[in-house]
């Protein structure tokens, strides 16, 4: 893919993407960008996260704790607020309006 | 540059931005931990550390210490205390006090302990009378007391709702406000428990809210911080500017002399007192 037009998308994208994740259930920053990579987004420098972790933070829409985990030293938690998980519901919608026009413009090149 | 120098030079590039070096501390905490579990060598993680330093000062805002300054011009008196006098049994603990502030300003009230700077505030609330002066307050009233103000029993949604209650909003109208400022203090009430089992600096936190509730025109708080830490600490200077960018009149009880410069009007009690003592 593309590595300009891939850290574009991201931009746009990635606040949303970790409130999904944070959505299942709190996590620390290199879960998250393990659990990212994992669904397909590809690979999360930390450089580019936690950037955007500490916006959410600021925003109200994610809180953070330094936590003990089961092994191994502390790591800073993040979990998602209810107005975090408000904002995320009003944006999914939205962003399913607007890749459906996206959508059936790249389709008919697809099929051309 | 190994992992050590990196985050040493990240940590002198994000106080050189002027991020509150507490902050700092847990962003070079962060990047160290996520360096140890990604076994990945800093540049090819988070890039040079001047960069990513940018890049955190811009997620977090403008630097606490250049805070914003007056966008507009100050609005109309809301508060206006004149010759405030009060003794406690034959101890004159205020002496002829006036205070003057406008919507959209922040004053400071400062000195040592024990010089009235609660009892002012008291009296600014209506809580106590002075024996000589008047205060004049236009508009409603938000008030967080130093400590006490909260009910033992009830969980923090309960507080929201009672308080929202004396201010005219319903329940959920009230739960929802208080948790959205909870949420700029960095705290999510939502599965707390009673109050009694809160840390000292999340009921002072509960407190902050509550005198918030309802969205009064005047609110006087009283060192509202004690018990917070660093950042917190910040997220509560962030909302008393917010407060008065939103041409709310605060009056804020502090002893650390750090801060003034980001506020308007700076009333300081201890000469009064060293007068006194004189006399």
């Amino acid at each position: 893919m593309d590595h300009e037009r891939r850290g574009q998308w991201l931009r746009g994208v990635l606040d949303l993407c970790v409130l999904a994740v944070l959505l299942r259930r709190e996590s620390y920053g290199y879960e998250l960008a393990q659990s990212l990579d994992a669904a397909g987004l590809g690979p999360i420098r930390g450089g580019t996260l936690y950037p955007v972790l500490l916006r959410l933070q600021r925003t109200g829409m994610v809180t953070a704790q330094w936590r003990e985990g089961e092994s191994g030293p502390a790591r800073k938690y993040y979990r998602i607020t209810e107005a975090g998980g408000e904002m995320l519901r009003r944006t999914a919608a939205d962003w399913e309006t607007f890749t459906r026009g996206v959508d059936t413009l790249l389709r008919e090149v697809a099929t051309r | 540059m190994n992992t050590d120098a990196w985050l040493h030079a990240l940590d002198g590039e994000l106080r050189r931005r002027g991020i509150d070096p507490a902050l700092a501390r847990h962003v070079v905490a962060e990047a160290a931990v996520h360096l140890r579990d990604s076994r990945q060598a800093p540049l090819a993680a988070f890039g040079p550390p001047d960069a990513y330093a940018a890049a955190v000062a811009e997620s977090v805002g403008s630097p606490v210490r250049s805070a914003p300054h007056r966008r507009s011009a100050p609005g109309p008196v809301r508060l206006e205390a004149r010759g405030i006098v009060k003794r406690h049994r034959r101890r004159t603990v205020l002496s002829g006090v006036d205070l003057t502030v406008r919507a959209g300003e922040i004053a400071a009230v400062v000195g040592a302990n024990g010089c009235g700077k609660s009892t002012l505030l008291r009296i600014c609330a209506g809580l106590e009378s002075p024996d000589r002066g008047e205060v004049r307050l236009r508009g409603t009233l938000g008030f967080c007391p130093q400590d006490g103000g909260t009910s033992d029993f009830l969980v923090p949604d309960e507080h929201f709702a009672l308080v929202g209650a004396g201010r005219g909003m319903r329940r959920g109208a009230a739960v929802r406000a208080g948790r959205a400022y909870a949420a700029a203090l960095d705290w999510d009430p939502a599965g707390a428990g009673q109050a009694r089992f809160l840390s000292g600096g999340t009921r002072q936190k509960l407190n902050l809210v509550m005198a918030g509730l309802g969205d009064p025109d005047v609110l006087l708080l009283d060192e509202p911080y004690q018990g917070f830490d660093r950042g917190s600490y910040v997220d509560f200077w962030r909302q008393l500017w917010a407060w008065r960018d939103a041409g709310k009149t605060i009056v804020v009880v502090t002893h650390l002399l750090d801060q003034l410069d980001r506020v308007d009007t700076v009333l300081d009690l201890t000469p009064a007192r060293t007068t006194e003592a004189r006399a």
